[in-house]
């Protein structure tokens, strides 16, 4: 019998399916592998089970009696600890209290027993004392520690609750070889308790080396089940692309010859913070798109073209001289763009009329000193209307307008004034479907009248369908360029799986 | 995720919010005030009066125009030097002209230089140095009192010219001095600045959302920089109409328009987050502020009762608009 089954777990986050149909049952006694791009719902499948997410539909068995996991504590109660992706440490916290701190000893005047706390926290800090690094102790405040460090704290937090059942969250993206292999011999020690584990990583070598069975989630559905020791990772990735690859590439329009192609950027061995060692080259017209896991690398190296992240070395060559990234104001006056995902940050001025929204560029370029609004305005109407942007009129607010269209009066401010290259760092994030085919139809538009263009996506779909070619990124540097009928979201994800 | 491609329709009731606007509130209270000055005390809406009140409002309006600025351009941006810079101005230039008219000119040009060179240096500290500008222009106001003390021990308070008090008090045009029609030409130049030129739109920019400016280009922080050198150089004028309105200068004359000056402009409409509002509001909130001053002191409540009073107020407006905002949100 399974120590714990999900029959047709579901969850919907507004429109979002996150999760369709979860079917999933993990013995006691084994390490079980979820598997999935990005955005398949994984977490939220094990959210539902960590009780911190109400399922929409589905049953869970646990031992074999369905139960209704109403909260994290009943979640606790039936024996589930989790590890949260995101972490869920207190960062003005220690270490120790942060180990403990879903479930805190209390003496008997009902204060927090520090002793206890302490002596129980030791125990677990003392498993990766070898591997944490400097500046990890017990008393250490969370917010003092390194990425990796406080991915231990939340391994430490999991394995503190002593659960039957422990989720594991992607808990090594952060973790170096040798903390990695120190919590494999832990996930080990688990086992051989007799209990279970559901571990999640993006990394196949790790998979391979620790799981004993692995499902595949695709678009929030879980399609297959192998038990490791008779797959292969080739197997796994295809069950992951599933059919789809059959309808990709459909962007099949083959560019010239390098010889007749001017590059308009180029990029040699480019490193700094997040990507090393990334060279490539985009012509006149060229789509040329970035693929991989998330933060992977791609916004950084976008970023650090458009100098708002800082190069450590390489260089750049923009419109065949050598630039050197300092800013954005530089980078727009050298015929740069950049659109980025996260419009709510580097975006919309919120509280500001659309046609402020839209000019700034157009005054940088056009060293405008003085805006005068009927100008403009014959300038901002054009460059909306080719994006089918819908709105009232252009002295409104842009908050006005719904996620969608505020992104395209973003990117309107970008085109307005012709760039030269425009970087697109996951530009159609949060925008619906019909935005998104303006969006790309414009895109291949401007390729066709010679913009140069990179577009980092994180859908594989829109990569796939709209790239010439793509550079897929793995652990902050290109891994594999795919050029015409490699372009297959099995080629991709391969690359984007392979272990580092 | 399934937005709707609509615009969402502005506002309910247009009406409403027309009564609702800010700017027309404050104008509302302006005659309530005024009327209820009269009521307690005849004559007290009086021209001879409502004169004397426009001209304190216009020292008090030039002031907060450049606390304006710098609180549109968002990030806690507020000028508290502002009084010390009122106060050094009205010395340099009572020490300068000294009572002779030749010296008008040069007094103007040294206390826009000594003011700009203040706001820099708020402006520097604020953006290179990033001291919240609370606390920088709050030490930037310790300075200044110390250097006032030391500066008074050394020379006299000097004179006003008599050309620069006919400015400030005798009538010039339509029966109004100089003054006001300098404020009403500052009122027209900054409604142009703001709402006309890139310089504007580039104040809002960054006081709506600073990275999202910095990402298009705009220079943050010589724009920041830029807006208190303004507040500084506006400070220092108003120092000088006061030095006009009073004759001499006296010790710590500017100190009582800081607080004003924030006020003016939270009740104007302009949040202290910055990235809305307009010097319009800003000055209704002089007028209105000057108004209230002027009933408190009819009801014999002393400099001390009248800051208490101010900031109330000022919380009274923090309440009101925050809570605006989370039912608008
Ligand atoms: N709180 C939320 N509100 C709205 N949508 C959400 C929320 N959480 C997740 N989603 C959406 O649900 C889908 C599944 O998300 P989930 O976090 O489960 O993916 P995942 O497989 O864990 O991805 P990753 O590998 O990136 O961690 C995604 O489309 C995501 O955008
Ligand atoms: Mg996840």
């Amino acid at each position: 019998m399974s120590k714990i089954e999900l029959r047709g777990v579901s969850k919907a986050y507004g429109a979002t399916l996150a999760l369709r149909r979860g079917d999933l049952s993990i013995d006691a006694g084994e390490v079980h592998v979820l598997i999935g791009s990005n955005g398949s719902g994984k977490s939220t499948l094990c959210k539902i089970l960590a009780g911190s997410v109400r399922p929409d539909g589905g049953e869970i068995l646990i031992d074999g009696k369905p139960v209704t996991i109403t909260g994290p504590r009943s979640a606790r109660d039936h024996g589930i600890g989790i590890f949260y992706q995101e972490l869920s440490l207190a960062g003005h916290r220690t270490v120790s209290e942060n180990i403990c701190l879903s479930d805190m000893p209390v003496t008997r005047a009902g204060f927090v027993d520090r002793d206890a706390l302490e002596a129980r926290a030791a125990r677990y800090v003392a498993l990766f004392a070898s591997v944490a690094g400097d500046g990890f102790s017990a008393d250490t405040t969370v917010e003092n520690l390194r990425a990796d460090q406080r991915q231990l704290v939340e391994i430490m937090k999991a394995l503190a609750t002593e659960a039957p059942v422990i989720i594991f969250d992607e808990p090594t993206s952060a973790l170096d070889r040798a903390q990695v292999d120190r919590f494999f011999e832990i996930l080990r020690d688990l086992k051989a308790e007799g209990r279970s584990i559901i571990f999640i990583s993006h990394r196949m070598d790790e998979i391979f080396a620790i799981g004993d069975r692995v499902t595949v989630i695709r678009d929030g559905e879980t399609v297959g089940t192998e038990r490791i020791a008779d797959t292969n990772p080739a197997a796994v990735i295809r069950l992951m692309v599933g059919t789809q690859d059959e309808l990709a590439p459909t962007n099949g329009a083959p560019h010239a010859t390098a010889v007749a192609r001017t590059f308009v950027l180029t990029l040699q061995n480019l490193s700094g913070k997040g990507f090393a060692n990334v060279s490539f080259e985009v012509a006149k017209g060229e789509i040329l798109g970035f693929g991989g896991l998330h933060g992977q690398g791609q916004s950084s190296v976008l970023r650090a073209i458009f100098g708002v992240n800082p190069v450590a070395s390489g260089e750049i060559v923009l419109g065949g001289k050598t630039y050197a990234a300092s800013n954005p104001r530089e980078a727009i006056r050298r015929g740069l763009a950049y659109v980025s995902g996260d419009r709510g940050r580097d975006g919309v001025i919120s509280g500001r009329p659309i046609l402020e929204n839209v000019t700034p560029i157009h005054y940088l370029r056009q060293k405008l000193r003085l805006a005068r609004p009927a100008a403009l305005a014959d300038r901002v109407r054009p460059a909306l209307e080719a994006l089918h942007t819908k709105f009232g009129g252009l002295g409104h607010p842009i908050n006005s307008l719904s996620g969608g269209n505020q992104q395209k009066i973003v990117i309107a401010r970008w085109l307005i004034d012709r760039p030269d290259v425009l970087l697109l760092d996951d530009p159609t994030k949060g925008i619906d479907l019909s935005a998104k085919t303006d969006l790309f139809a414009l895109i291949r538009k401007l390729a066709a009248e010679g913009m140069g263009i990179v577009l980092y996506s994180s859908e594989d779909a829109e990569l796939l369908n709209n790239a010439d070619r793509i550079l897929v990124f793995n652990g902050g540097s290109v891994r594999r360029e795919l050029t015409g009928a490699d372009r297959t979201r099995y080629n991709l994800y391969q690359a984007a799986y392979e272990a580092a | 995720m399934t937005a709707t491609t609509q615009a969402r329709p502005p506002a309910p009731s247009p009406v409403l919010a027309f009564l609702k606007q800010p700017l027309v509130v404050a104008l509302a209270l302006i005659v309530a005030l005024l009327l209820l000055g009269e009521a307690l005390s005849p004559g007290f809406a009086s021209a001879q009066q409502i004169l004397r009140l426009l001209i304190v409002a216009a020292l008090l309006g030039i002031v907060a125009a450049g606390q304006n600025l710098v609180i549109l351009g968002g990030r806690e941006g507020i000028d508290l030097s502002v009084g010390g810079v009122i106060s050094l101005s009205a010395i340099i230039a009572g020490n300068v002209m000294n009572g002779a008219d030749s010296g008008i000119l040069p007094a103007i040009v040294a206390c826009i230089i000594a003011g700009g060179l203040i706001g820099l240096f708020n402006g520097l500290g604020v953006t290179l140095l990033r001291i919240p500008p609370l606390v920088m222009t709050l030490g930037m106001l310790g300075v200044l009192q110390g250097l006032l003390v030391v500066v008074r021990n050394g020379i006299p308070s000097g004179l006003a010219a008599p050309g620069l008090s006919q400015f400030v008090t005798r009538p010039f045009l339509l029966g109004l001095p100089g003054i006001i029609w300098l404020w009403v030409a500052i009122g027209l130049l900054m409604a142009f600045m703001l709402t006309r030129t890139v310089y504007g739109h580039r104040i809002y920019a960054i006081g709506s959302n600073e990275q999202a400016a910095y990402m298009a280009g705009v220079p943050v922080k010589a724009v920041r920089i830029s807006l208190f050198m303004l507040s500084g150089v506006f400070a220092a004028i108003a120092g000088i109409c006061l030095l006009g309105y009073s004759g001499s200068s006296f010790a710590n004359v500017g100190e009582q328009y800081m607080l004003p000056s924030i006020i003016a402009v939270v009740f104007g409409g302009t949040p202290l987050a910055g990235g809305k509002g307009g010097y319009t509001g800003t000055m209704a909130g002089a007028l209105l502020l000057v108004i209230l001053q002027g009933i408190l002191t009819t009801v014999h409540i002393d400099e001390s009762g009248r800051q208490m009073v101010f900031g109330a107020t000022l919380l009274l407006l923090m309440l009101f608009y925050g809570r605006g905002r989370a039912m608008r949100g």
